[in-house]
């Protein structure tokens, strides 16, 4: 199997090469920044200054990266349709329980929903400093 | 309701934000401009807000503070009380803590009580909302029974989360008011309404059974 792979993560998302190679799901490791935002170096997986040590884990072989390998490196659930060209990753709930016990407001980036059809603003908390804030989650269904 | 507690508590402070957890754009654009909101309205379309602060069922409200910290966490928040024979809520119990917040900064819970307070996230919540966006992914490309597919992972691994249960109706093709969803809500209550959020304010009495 291998083609095109649609990444998302979050409101991120990437398009990769993929291809199965012995039953693994591998990108190159070129892309693997583009992918997750992490970068496989010598002393581990790094995103800016973080970084997650992965020696033996058997991760690259080669230049191809081994992506449900990186996922449990990160210990980050990860669900992938090599068959359809499309993966997500997210967050595990133990580090999001501890994300939220900080009582820290997580930011976030949502497109507006207005009369113009054409307006593409980005709604964030961060927009609202100095004023307090009540999130309402609806549906329309 | 939620406009007018906009209207009447923005010159003091708040700001309300709706966030719309759906998939479809066009349907919340209808909803967003039949009145003249004032209040921002937005589209999560991913969960991401639903992930970030452990959302699990609409309306959900959760507070927060000039500081950008969580006062009051996710909990079940309605506008009104017309669906107070399901819900056994009070709004205006909401509604009032509301105002003594933005008014005088008076919070009903510390921060304890917000820890104490908070939806758990699980494995199985944090696994479905990934299967929910590689679903949509596929429907926007046309691709029905892989979207399919995902929306069956989703829902097996989250059968009590709203967002997820009854959020995929619709892009099932299905109404979100016809049969299914009654038989979900009727099981949801045989069940003991298995994963609501623990903070119930204006509840009447306490259902029995919410894991808190």
């Amino acid at each position: 199997m291998n083609g095109q792979l649609l990444v998302l993560d979050g409101t991120r998302s990437a398009l990769v090469a993929h291809e199965t190679i012995d039953a693994k799901i591998t990108i190159d490791a070129a892309d693997l920044d583009v992918a997750f935002g992490w970068t496989l170096k010598p002393e581990g997986l790094c995103r800016g200054d973080i970084c997650v040590p992965v020696r033996g884990q058997g991760l690259s072989s080669g230049d191809r990266i081994d992506l449900v390998a990186v996922a449990d490196a990160l210990g980050q659930p990860l669900v992938v349709d090599s068959e359809r060209g499309v993966a997500a990753i997210g967050v595990a709930a133990r580090s999001r329980a501890q994300k939220m016990a900080t009582l820290d407001a997580p930011d976030f980036s949502l497109p507006r929903v207005s009369n113009a059809a054409d307006d593409d603003t980005l709604v964030s908390l961060v927009d609202f400093d100095r004023r307090k804030v009540l999130l309402l989650a609806w549906s329309s269904w | 309701m939620w406009q007018q507690l906009h209207d009447e508590l923005s010159p003091l402070g708040l700001t309300i934000i709706a966030v719309a957890l759906d998939a479809d754009e066009a349907a919340v654009r209808e909803w967003a401009t039949q009145q003249p909101f004032t209040m921002p309205i937005v589209i999560d379309r991913n969960f991401v807000v639903a992930d970030a602060y452990g959302i699990v069922n609409v309306p959900a409200t959760v507070w927060i503070d000039e500081q950008r910290r969580i006062v009051r966490p996710a909990s079940t928040a309605m506008g009104d009380d017309r669906f107070r024979a399901f819900t056994d809520i009070d709004s205006a119990v909401h509604h009032d803590l509301l105002r003594r917040w933005v008014r005088d900064g008076v919070r009903d819970l510390d921060d304890e009580g917000v820890r104490d307070l908070q939806p758990a996230p699980t494995d199985e919540i944090q696994r479905a909302r990934l299967h929910r966006q590689v679903a949509i992914a596929l429907r926007d490309r046309g691709d029905i029974d892989g979207s399919r597919h995902h929306l069956d992972a989703a829902e097996a691994l989250a059968p009590w989360d709203w967002t997820i249960s009854r959020g995929n109706m619709p892009l099932r093709g299905e109404d979100p008011f016809g049969s299914r969803f009654f038989e979900f809500a009727a099981n949801y209550v045989a069940a003991g309404r298995p994963g609501d959020f623990p903070l119930q304010t204006g509840k009447n009495r306490p259902s029995g059974s919410e894991n808190s």
